[in-house]
């Protein structure tokens, strides 16, 4: 494929997924339930710890990792700001107000911009907090750590672009009995999330967090959006499965991939309703 | 909230969405002349397209390179409010911090003291990182005892001993190999995709103005 039909696919591609957010916005705003919490156990757990950090009148954790706003992860912030957003409010009748770290300079506006939106309270500009990267993050998980044992969190949530360093913090909360809620857009920090964290979250569930634990529509809107998106390119994928199959045993015909669509969409749709 | 409130968060929000599509379409369809090959003047007109997503990256840059003085404020706001409280830590971090600065300064722009420091500490908690990773590893069964854990720890021990250079070994590496081109993959594979559509979901909500930071 050369760049010319890319950039015309690019762009197609972005103009489709604009009218699939407005299209579920507009018939969003009226149908779509709130999402169930328990169906993904992490966040049922998260409202447990903004409890449990209110009771105690500990402040809790959040960090956007190297997530800046000035590179390649900021969807990544800005999903995570989002998510920051409502974790905050939910634990804004607490008294001790939540720590925000970053070791993304840039992402610093983006931190005190969250509390300042979803944190009434005061003391709200030692809240933000950063730690310089490093060559290879270990700066900042040694500073990270470090504020863990000051600040005395009740639990921590690390949502954005962690590396391997995510070993040392969860580490570190685990000593400490703290609780843990990780989720990374890198495959290193993925991994030793679900092998470390108390509580993890997978590849677009990080894009899609604030969808469970907001009462907005739009979250809610953005997130199906997702859904539709991952759910074509399931099926096209599957097409092209049955096709090469097909192709190799000799029984390639149109209406055998058409019967098989059908059976995809079918069972599609049957676990789409049972979920 | 008032008018003028109102007001500004539609300006911000229009702000945003003309700046995205303008970069977005000067990065797409920018600096390719054979794009406009029927058209006289094609080459002026590509750079002319590519001019605004140029102007833009070099904002970016520019304003990176400010955050830097905003991460070093907020570093010492943080930490000499904690020096306030008698934090043993932040008295060093300030000191180190003040002592880098003056032998940067009387040495004549010399390094030397940061490399010395940084790069063996930063070593040793790589090492560090090693053991908290076994630990971790030796845990997940702990923390998830059921089948998906399972899975994570027999992977893990097969891939583990698939890198051992024993040749009786030979059959676990043949089927760590198996692993890491096939299943392994193709989950990473998919892990990236659903990574990449969140990507463009996002992208475009903080393109069209909708992200909270425009909503005041």
């Amino acid at each position: 494929m050369d760049d010319s039909t890319l950039q015309v696919y690019t762009i197609l591609f972005v103009v489709i997924t604009i009218v699939l957010v407005y299209t579920s916005r507009f018939f969003s705003a009226r149908r779509m339930p709130r999402l169930s919490q328990g169906r993904v156990p992490g966040f049922k757990r998260l409202s447990g710890w903004v409890g449990e950090a209110i009771e105690a009148g500990r402040p809790l954790h959040l960090s956007f990792g190297s997530a800046g706003i000035d590179a390649e992860s900021a969807p990544v912030a800005a999903a995570e700001a989002e998510l920051f957003y409502h974790v905050i409010k939910a634990a804004g009748s607490g008294d001790v107000a939540p720590v925000i770290s970053t070791s993304s300079a840039a992402t610093i506006p983006l931190c005190q911009d969250t509390i300042r939106r979803a944190w009434a309270g005061d003391e709200r500009r030692s809240r933000a907090q950063w730690f310089p990267q490093g060559p290879r993050s270990m700066a900042f998980a040694a500073g990270l750590t470090a504020t863990m044992q000051v600040e005395d969190p009740s639990a921590h949530v690390l949502a954005g672009s962690f590396g391997p360093e995510l070993a040392l913090i969860l580490d570190s909360a685990e000593r400490q009995g703290q609780g843990s809620f990780a989720v990374s857009d890198q495959l290193e920090g993925g991994a030793i999330a679900f092998a470390m964290a108390d509580e993890v979250l997978i590849g677009e569930q990080l894009f899609s967090a604030a969808a469970w634990l907001s009462h907005e529509s739009t979250a809610r809107a953005d997130a199906s959006v997702q859904d539709v998106w991952r759910g074509l390119l399931i099926a096209l994928m599957a097409i092209l499965v049955i096709i090469e199959v097909a192709g190799q045993l000799g029984i390639a015909s149109w209406s055998l991939v058409l019967w098989a669509a059908l059976a995809l969409v079918v069972i599609g749709v049957v676990f789409v309703r049972r979920r | 909230m008032s008018r003028t409130q109102r007001l500004g968060i539609a300006f911000s929000a229009f702000i945003a969405f003309a700046v995205g599509v303008i970069t977005t379409l000067s990065l797409l369809l920018g600096d390719r002349p054979e794009l406009y090959a029927e058209f006289a003047g094609a080459p002026a007109f590509a750079r002319l397209m590519s001019l605004p997503a140029a102007i833009m990256v070099r904002l970016v840059a520019i304003t990176s390179a400010v955050t830097i003085v905003i991460g070093i404020s907020n570093l010492l706001y943080v930490h000499l409010g904690r020096v306030v409280r008698g934090a043993f830590f932040s008295i060093v971090m300030i000191a180190s911090f003040a002592l880098t600065i003056w032998w940067y300064w009387s040495k004549g722009g010399d390094t030397s003291l940061l490399a010395a420091v940084q790069v063996p500490i930063e070593s040793a908690l790589a090492a560090l990182l090693f053991l908290s990773m076994v630990q971790g590893g030796a845990r997940v069964l702990n923390k998830r005892a059921d089948i998906w854990g399972l899975l994570f720890v027999t992977v893990l021990v097969v891939v583990l001993l698939g890198t051992v250079p024993i040749e009786s070994l030979g059959p676990v590496r043949a089927w760590s190999d198996w692993l890491m081109e096939i299943p392994v993959s193709a989950g990473a594979r998919a892990i990236l995709l659903g990574i990449a559509l969140g990507t463009v979901v996002t992208g475009v909500r903080v393109l069209l103005g909708q992200d909270r930071s425009y909503r005041g």
